[in-house]
């Protein structure tokens, strides 16, 4: 009795003394959309101790004052939003910025700047392309869509194979997650582009560096993440369509997307893509078979509550792209010819035919989403895909087999996900997950020329943890942990003299099966065990300013086509060895970004260090001859190799965040400047050689005027200025080609040199119609491209050798919002 | 639970994979169809059909490692003429395959182009394709003074046509490169 007595004494006193204190602590931050971090208007926090309901501002802002120190739980709200609870211990005035998941934002018009400075809740360096910077691309690759984001170009072979390259490494260094699960499409070859049709995707994340622990540990360049269309939970349909066409390549593309949504939680989502065109144009010529073909389906039903939900999704990408005709070289003595050429040596006249030498690739994705919440603990999600994908590529062939594929191979991947989130602490947000993927790579043997690839199968199994925890409201530590096992075994033919001239049969007897004429059938078996881990701190100066730090380290195992790849390139006629002695690469990574955003200044500052030992590189290594002449060797070698880099970003809007022109849709007249520089260095560390096909700097500077004319028109110029890449390895090689007066003559194949610098100018114009859900129902725009027809050739382009890049394109788009 | 929805994937993920690889055990040997090993030039004397000499590059392995060998059977006759003709075999198959017979069904798209730095050796093609355009595979020979020298032998893929009979006029993509070192007594 006596102590229960004290206790509500002490109780009462307690309280008494909280009474005593001010009651002047502040709470405030920002609402913001949990999938982009908009700023959600008109969100609900409801107090319960207060028993008061306060709301966010138009730039999701909200403001509490008068709180006493305590325990407050704080329930938010905001149409067609996840509620979402939380708790806080209140011993100061605090900062503390709410995500919500938000689903009708996309109703919303968005900002025009190319990337969004991604949500500030964790350490890594990410960046989003939003839905309008995706619409722009509609016609283009997602390759083109991705090199808009400051830190990231695009390595081409022509125009239509466009594959991301982030802070200087592309192919299996950078992995793509579609919808949850990593894209499996036979990433590792330079000439094979990213099969996804990115107008699939509701908002592209770029993470630079292997912080996604979530998507796998062995991205040591980064993670590319497409997000679908979000899910309202409301009886809505959405959509849009979007026409283009452009005159270079005289074609066009129509994509259209249609969402239905069912209060009930049902609900069914569709893309479907076509895009046409034929041969495009540099300024002086036709750059003859570049036409290409796409046509691609996204299906997805669906039901989804709060606390849990289903999904399945059919997704089918199919591409016809034609490789410039003049590409297609003999022997080393053509590529001389071809180089020294300075127009393409076959020029024919424009047509939408695509002939060979082409590329047919297929893919098609089957998944399943579940998801279930628990409550106070977290979410549980549990994903399965199949993804099936064929490619072939037609060379130019004698005889009857001129319509045969030289090389088609069918990949067959199963991946298994299940992720756990503990979201329920306040401070803690911990996510744990296991996975397993199993492939079987299958080259069809009937093309008559030797497998490239060759047949495999291939497990990994993975496990990971990562956790965010929030200090206060200025530090936020991060932190995460993954082990993958990747098996790999193969059944593979060598030439005999081949795998005696790699002196294998010395070194791996064990992987000898049987001879066939000249031939040997082997089954090399690899294991790889690869770590990773990732951890980061930000510092959250105050609403304008903040600071963090990643450091994340990666292993990535040797991928296929490192480790088997044997055979004539006819893209550079040069013969390419895999190596069965690689080493698994290991990468330490540190990001560093500074951000400020104040009134209507956004800037920001990433320099980024990666150390990667046992970088596995491809250099050429000395001259064979055969009957076709001779071509140039190049083996994959391992070296330690250094790359770093800055990425800056600044950008000022001349109006008040409130009166932005893009959301309000108005007349008011209104500017915005922007600029993006880039900066890569990439050094082997022993010999201080510098690394191939490292981006040259170059700076994007754009300015758009809004409001002329006392209309709704923008108008935007863009000034894109590449350097010239003064550092790039010496690999030219001498070899004798035949003159016309029966001697031979040594010459250099210079293939190691760099274009010069060139500086294009783009302009767009845009005019939103109507307006709806405070969406536009309509825009136009008309952009032109390389305005004033510019001949130039790229650096990270494989046919600079051959041709020139496209010249003026003018491109006329049409948005329609349903 | 989540354990148990893991394994359960992974049994199905096994038992699709196990159906899936099941031919696959056992890849089929794919010999290079297109690949040419051997290029074999005949020339025969027109005065005397015992004097044969005939120049030989063999690649044995293909694409491999190892470099062509190049024979040639013996000296030519100054002052003569021959006959010749030029066969183009894939010796990786067996029976080996005459790839002559493609080069000749797309005459329009081939061409054999003959080069050689020794002034008294003269090399005419005299066959032709549909469109009246040269394709040596046969031509006509004629020696002059004794001499040394080399003689390039290239077949071009799709090449100019008609052109100058020169390699750099014709353009195209080379399918042969071969020298041989030829001598006229």
């Amino acid at each position: 009795m006596f102590t229960r007595t004290l206790v509500a004494l002490l109780v009462l006193t307690g309280l008494h003394l909280v009474k005593a204190q001010e009651c002047r602590l502040e709470l405030k931050g920002v609402v913001i959309d949990f999938h982009d971090a908009q700023p959600l208007e008109l969100a609900q926090i409801y107090v319960v101790q207060l028993q008061k309901t306060f709301s966010s501002k138009s730039d999701g802002s909200y403001i509490i004052t008068g709180l006493c120190p305590g325990n407050y739980e704080l329930k938010i709200s905001h149409f067609d939003c996840e509620s979402k609870t939380l708790s806080l211990n209140l011993q100061e005035s605090m900062v503390r910025d709410i995500t919500l998941e938000h689903h009708v934002n996309e109703l919303q018009e968005v900002q025009v700047l190319a990337d969004v400075h991604d949500d500030h809740n964790s350490s890594q360096s990410a960046t989003r392309l939003d839905q309008e910077s995706i619409n722009r691309f509609s016609g283009g690759t997602l390759g083109d869509a991705l090199e808009s984001v400051h830190g990231v170009n695009a390595l081409k072979t022509g125009s239509a194979v466009v594959k991301p390259i982030i802070h200087g490494l592309y192919g299996s260094r950078v992995s793509i997650v579609n919808d949850g699960l990593r894209q499996q499409d036979q990433e590792w070859g330079v000439e094979h582009a990213p099969n996804i049709d990115q107008n699939t995707a509701g908002n592209i994340q770029v993470i630079k560096g292997a912080s996604a622990l979530r998507y796998g540990g062995d991205a040591i360049g980064g993670t590319i993440v497409l997000e679908p269309n979000r899910v309202l939970a409301k009886d809505t349909l959405n959509g849009r369509l979007i026409m283009q066409g452009q005159t270079n390549g005289r074609g066009g593309s129509l994509t259209g997307t249609l969402n239905r949504f069912r209060k009930s939680g049902w609900f069914q989502q569709a893309t479907l893509t076509y895009k046409r065109l034929g041969d495009f144009e540099a300024p002086d010529y036709i750059l003859s078979n570049t036409g290409n073909q796409t046509a691609a389906a996204n299906l997805k039903i669906g039901y989804k509550k709060f606390e849990y939900g289903a999904s399945l999704k059919y997704s089918y990408y199919q591409a016809s792209l034609g490789i410039l005709r003049a590409s297609h070289i003999g022997n080393a003595s053509d590529l001389v010819s071809s180089i020294n050429s300075r127009t393409p040596l076959v020029i024919n006249d424009f047509t939408y035919d695509i002939a060979a030498p082409r590329q047919d690739v297929n893919h098609h994705g089957l998944q399943a989403q579940l998801f279930k919440r628990f409550a106070s603990a977290g979410k549980l999600e549990v994903d399965y895909s199949f993804q099936f994908n064929n490619r072939k590529e037609f060379d130019i062939r004698r005889g009857e087999r001129s319509g045969q594929a030289s090389l088609d191979i069918d990949l067959s991947t199963h991946q298994m996900a299940s992720v756990f989130r503990w979201d329920a602490m306040e401070k803690l947000n911990l996510e744990t997950g296991l996975d397993g993927m199993f492939q079987i790579n299958q080259p069809n043997p009937e093309t008559g020329i030797r497998r490239l690839i060759p047949d495999y199968e291939a497990y990994r199994l993975g496990a990971f943890t990562s956790g965010i925890y929030r200090f206060n409201s200025s530090w936020i530590l991060d932190a995460g942990l993954r082990y993958d096992l990747y098996h790999i075994d193969a059944q593979k033919f060598y030439l005999q003299s081949r795998w005696e001239d790699l002196e294998y049969d010395r070194l791996y007897p064990q992987f000898e099966v049987r001879q066939e004429g000249n031939q040997i059938l082997t089954n090399p078996n690899f294991d790889y065990h690869l770590l990773a881990f990732t951890t980061g701190i930000q510092y959250i100066f105050d609403e304008h300013y903040d600071l963090s730090m990643n450091l994340s380290s990666a292993n990535r195992a040797p991928n296929p086509s490192e480790l088997f790849s044997d055979g004539l390139h006819h893209a550079l006629a040069t013969i390419e060895l895999g190596r069965l002695d690689l080493e698994r690469e290991q990468s330490y990574k540190i990001n560093t970004v500074f951000h400020l955003n104040k009134k209507g200044f956004d800037a920001e500052i990433n320099p980024h260090l990666n150390l990667i030992n046992n970088f596995i590189q491809l250099v050429p290594t000395g001259l064979e001859t055969t009957t076709r002449g001779a071509f140039p060797v190049y083996r994959y070698r391992q070296t330690n190799a250094i790359l770093y880099g800055v990425d800056l970003s600044a950008r000022y809007n001349f109006y008040k965040q409130s009166d932005s022109p893009t959301n309000l849709n108005t007349n008011v007249l209104a500017a915005s400047i922007g600029s993006q520089f880039s900066y890569n260095h990439g050094n082997e560390r022993d010999t201080d050689r510098p690394l191939i096909d490292m981006p040259a700097p170059q700076l994007r500077t754009s300015g758009t005027l809004y409001g002329l004319f006392n209309t709704a028109l923008q108008i935007g110029l863009t000034h894109e200025w590449v350097f010239k890449q003064d550092r790039f390895p010496d690999y030219d090689y001498e070899v004798f080609v035949p003159n016309d007066q029966g001697g031979q003559d040594l010459r250099t194949v210079e293939i190691s040199k760099s274009p010069d610098a060139y500086q294009l100018v783009h302009l767009e114009m845009g005019l939103p119609i109507g307006a709806k859900n405070s969406q536009p129902r309509a825009q136009v725009f008309l952009r032109i491209n390389n305005v004033f027809d510019r001949s130039y050739r790229n650096y990270l382009n494989r046919q600079r050798f051959y041709v020139d890049e496209l010249g003026r394109d003018i491109q006329l788009q049409l948005i329609l919002n349903i | 639970m989540k354990k148990n929805i893991f394994k359960l994937a992974m049994i199905f993920v096994g038992a699709i994979s196990l159906t899936a690889c099941g031919d696959d055990d056992n890849p089929m040997v794919i010999n290079e169809e297109e690949v040419i090993t051997t290029v074999e030039y005949t020339l025969t004397n027109t005065a005397d059909a015992n004097d044969v000499v005939v120049l030989r590059s063999i690649d044995a392995d293909g694409e491999g490692p190892n470099d062509p060998i190049q024979t040639v059977s013996g000296d030519l006759t100054a002052n003569a003429d021959y006959e010749g003709s030029i066969r183009f075999l894939n010796e990786t198959e067996n029976p080996a395959e005459n790839i002559t017979e493609e080069v000749r069904d797309e005459a329009d798209e081939h061409e054999v182009f003959y080069i050689t730095n020794l002034s008294s050796l003269q090399i005419t093609k005299t066959d032709t394709d549909d469109n009246n355009n040269p394709l040596g595979l046969f031509t006509d020979v004629t020696t002059g003074a004794a001499g040394m020298g080399n003689l390039t032998i290239v077949l071009r893929h799709e090449p100019n046509k008609p052109n100058d009979n020169t390699l750099a006029g014709a353009g195209g993509e080379t399918d042969v490169q071969v020298v041989f070192e030829v001598a006229i007594q």
